[in-house]
């Protein structure tokens, strides 16, 4: 039964976040050395604020983690579910807590490595601490899981429905809203906080242009998910859309609607924060390639069935590349012409209705 | 009407459906075979919903690979088991897709009245039993000005009363407009009182008229 849950659970968590795992480990690893990392978790072992932080940090993973099984438990897909009722309670909360333990992966790997540097620098409270935070973490989660299955149809607080004709543009992200808002918070808090953290570092050094175009560029890579949202939510809910009698650019035009409404409080932060340094123009020029390139990767993941591993290597390697070639000097313009020409390519290429 | 000429339709590797020539005349046709015989299949496909090789021709003028525009604006289809996001209304769907089949003034509130599609129009989808799904989903199906409606298990669900309306008003476009309608059905079709037109086995990989 455990294989059987895991499917439901385990896999479809990873392979649905891959985005902001993508995100996490380029922000963890991609910037940071092992050197450095031990240098963190060392600081952190000695100051119980800094532990606290990182406790923060995994509480917020914890209910991102929950509120995933949580939607899964109540999605009319999942319903025989409700047979799980049916297993007596010591072995139910046995496959929870190994469910959990599944889906906390990264974070008790990332908690024995702290473990081990505790153990090395004998740091015996910390030790502790992390120990019983990560158990605390794991057995407060399956509480929550079984919860959840125990009370399938509770009176929670819901976003109240709006009495407006909602129009196409607007279905996903509203969807994106009442159904996965954990994941549109996360995504636009770092797309922004990036952002305007970006822009406050120019008074504090000699930057050029390149740092605003590095900052958009993990910004667009924080919505490396949300094609792939979109294509699911669509084949899910409306499987009438491909009946509807729209031309390739007729659904790419409203695609790109309904992604500049999902760019814009991007433009409003740079609109608010940007560097004294760089002209105004610049500023619209920059949000137009964010929202090209959004287009871009939802027209290389709308409709299909990409393997997480090869979305993500994919994403790493346009990471890496893109990199390199804003270092090398690549303009803004370049950007926007290739973001948008692109989009426009594939999408006329994948869907020539 | 309708003629599917090399279809093939294989599901990663695998044929479900072959058919090397069939013509469908006008009028209405109804496709009956086991659980998993490929009905629901046959009709995605022939509504645009799939991909698949071959041709499939409407009223030999319209193509839907080549047509697929004008091809979409003719074929309509409703879903055995409709499931829509549970925060929109009847009100937002219809207006999506009314416009985009170019709906005439006035079809979406006379359609919505005859299904009693209208005593919940403003309600989300979440709320709904699955035969209020049927009704919104009947409702979609029969919007614009279609020359073909292909209706996937049109009676599970339905309340008798709404039954007879839906067949009363399929005849009435039937007659009155020419429009043709394909049905699936588990159910004994000789209730809904419409004429049929033929009456085809789906199994095996094919499909083959049984009159």
């Amino acid at each position: 039964m455990l294989t059987f849950l895991n499917r439901i659970f385990v896999g479809p968590f990873y392979a649905r976040n891959a985005g902001t795992f993508l995100v996490i480990i380029l922000l963890a690893f991609g910037f940071l050395s092992a050197r450095e990392h031990k240098a963190l978790i060392t600081a952190c072992l000695g100051s119980w604020f800094l532990l606290a932080l990182v406790f923060v940090l995994w509480g917020f993973y914890l209910v991102k983690v929950s509120s995933f099984v949580r939607q899964e438990l109540v999605a009319p897909e999942h319903l025989f579910l409700q047979t799980l009722w049916l297993v007596p309670t010591p072995s139910r909360y046995a496959l929870w807590l190994a469910i959990q333990i599944g889906l906390l992966a990264p974070v008790i790997a990332y908690g024995s490595w702290m473990i081990q540097l505790a153990t090395v620098y004998e740091k015996w409270d910390s030790l502790t601490a992390i120990v019983a935070y990560l158990f605390c973490l794991i057995g407060v989660g399956a509480y929550l899981n079984d919860y959840r299955l125990r009370h399938p149809g509770p009176d929670t607080l819901r976003i109240p429905h709006l009495q407006l004709k909602l129009p196409y543009e607007l279905f996903f992200p509203v969807y994106w809203l009442r159904h996965e808002p954990l994941s549109l918070v996360l995504t636009k808090a770092f797309s922004g906080l990036l952002l305007a953290g970006v822009c406050r570092l120019y008074p504090t050094d000699d930057y050029d242009q390149r740092l605003l175009l590095i900052g958009l560029l993990l910004a667009i890579l924080g919505h490396a998910q949300v094609g792939g949202q979109v294509s699911a939510f669509e084949k899910k809910y409306l499987l009438l859309l491909p009946n509807l009698p729209f031309t390739w650019w007729q659904r790419l035009v409203r695609y790109g609607l309904t992604y500049g409404l999902i760019w814009l409080p991007e433009l409003l932060i740079l609109g608010r924060n940007y560097p004294a340094e760089i002209q105004p123009d610049y500023v619209i020029w920059l949000w137009l390639t964010g929202w090209g390139w959004l287009l871009l990767l939802h027209s290389l993941a709308y409709g299909y069935d990409i393997l997480p591993e090869r979305w993500l290597s994919g994403i790493f390697g346009g990471f890496i590349g893109g990199l390199l070639l804003i270092m090398f000097g690549v303009p803004v313009g370049a950007w926007l012409i290739i973001g948008w020409v692109s989009a426009v390519g594939i999408w006329y290429r994948t869907f020539p209705l | 009407m309708l003629t599917v000429s090399n279809f093939t339709k294989a599901y990663t590797g695998r044929t479900v459906l072959t058919l090397p020539e069939l013509a469908f005349s006008s009028g209405i046709h109804y496709f009956r075979g086991g659980n998993g015989s490929g009905k629901t299949t046959f009709f995605r496909t022939v509504a645009g919903l799939l991909p698949f090789s071959g041709q499939i021709w409407l009223t030999d003028q319209y193509e839907i690979s080549r047509d697929p525009v004008a091809y979409r604006l003719r074929v309509n289809y409703a879903e055995a088991e409709p499931l829509y996001p549970s925060f929109l209304t009847p009100r937002d769907l219809a207006g999506f897709v009314g416009q985009a089949k170019q709906a005439p003034a006035g079809q979406v509130e006379q359609i919505a009245r005859i299904l009693g599609v209208n005593t919940f129009w403003t309600q989300p989808t979440g709320t709904f039993s699955s035969g209020m799904l049927k009704k919104l989903s009947l409702l979609l199906a029969l919007l614009g000005s279609p020359t073909l409606v292909l209706l996937d298990e049109p009676l599970t669900t339905l309340d008798v009363a709404t039954a007879a309306k839906l067949f009363d008003y399929i005849r009435q476009l039937h007659t009155e407009q020419g429009v043709s309608f394909w049905l699936t059905s588990h159910q004994d079709v000789s209730l809904t009182g419409l004429t049929l037109r033929g009456i085809w086995q789906v199994g095996d990989g094919g499909i083959v008229p049984t009159t």
